[in-house]
């Protein structure tokens, strides 16, 4: 109750202040001394991840989902995220990340006694150009008797126009999740994305009509 | 004549230590998206050395302009570069 509590009351609040303010997803490894918070809202839940980078490899912060569909519950708990390889080339950039925690779930709505452990990992592989945009991610999740599963999410996009640095950048994109445990196992959600500076935000709709709104500030 | 050749020193020392101040502009690799490249630009502001910075995408430069008098070196420029997730291939310096 106190682990929903808490993440969907920030994860609420962040989201207002996002529509408020105005602008979504990035790698999970910023730049050396950077803070990034990044926040997810889709049919599956509300994800509140806050990540400072220690070394050009390895970040640690917070990740914190409430799971809103099936089982219903909450996970929080420490995160490190780390840069496995990276390809600088002339014309884009590959990445492979790995993103591994472990902290406390609860069912929503039950008492402390409910409490389990939980531990969670991922792999999130992506590349991209001025002008193309893809990505594939793997997640599992442990948490005891509450949680047992694995999704997976590949993205596409591009860019219709080549930005530069100082310009609004706008992306067109297609997500397509996979969650084998659940009734409705793939969404498929076409999204528009746009970034200025240090912040960007994403947002679309899914084949269902089911509303994903996801934003990102980097400090 | 006094005052001639105090303005004539001032002048000198000025022309002297505005000719410290330099451009430096480095070649990067992997610089594609305007949001990840931020922290380039947030990394070299807050060095004291650093009084402007212009990252261009289209080029692949970062152009860092010095205070006067002050010294960024390549190793500085390297480091920061790196430490934002990119790889530095080139540094030209224009005083």
């Amino acid at each position: 109750m106190f682990l929903h509590k808490a993440l969907h009351g920030g994860c609420c609040l962040a989201l207002v202040s996002s529509l408020i303010a105005a602008p979504v997803f990035a790698k999970p490894i910023s730049y050396v001394g950077g803070t990034m918070i990044m926040q997810e809202n889709d049919e599956t839940g509300y994800t509140l991840a806050v990540d400072y980078t220690l070394t050009p490899k390895i970040a640690v912060g917070f990740y914190g989902k409430t799971e809103i569909s099936g089982d219903k519950f909450t996970v929080a708990g420490p995160q490190v995220n780390t840069l496995v390889k990276r390809w600088n080339l002339p014309e884009g950039q590959g990445n492979i990340f790995t993103m591994t925690g472990a902290g406390l779930a609860q069912r929503n709505g039950a008492g402390p006694n409910d409490t389990q452990f939980a531990a969670w990992t991922g792999v999130l592989a992506d590349y991209e150009t001025r002008r193309i945009f893809t990505s594939y991610e793997l997640r599992l999740m442990y948490a005891q008797h509450i949680e047992k599963s694995a999704w997976q999410r590949a993205r596409i996009g591009f860019a219709p126009y080549l930005a530069n640095y100082d310009d609004l950048n706008t992306w067109i994109m297609l997500q397509v999740d996979h969650h084998p445990a659940k009734s409705r196992a793939i969404s498929v959600t076409p999204m528009v994305r746009f970034f200025y500076k240090s912040f960007l935000a994403e947002g679309g709709v899914n084949t269902r009509g089911e509303v994903l709104f996801n934003w990102v500030q980097q400090f | 004549m006094r005052n001639v050749i105090v303005t004539l020193l001032t002048i000198s020392v000025l022309t002297a230590s505005a000719a410290r101040a330099e451009t430096i502009v480095a070649t990067v690799n992997g610089m594609v998206c305007a949001f990840c490249a931020t922290g380039i630009e947030k990394s070299f502001k807050k060095q004291t050395a650093v009084a402007a910075i212009k990252v261009d995408l289209e080029g692949r430069k970062v152009t860092v302009q010095t205070k006067p008098d002050a010294t960024l070196g390549d190793a500085v420029v390297t480091k920061l570069i790196t430490d934002a997730g990119y790889a530095v291939v080139d540094i030209a310096r224009q005083p």
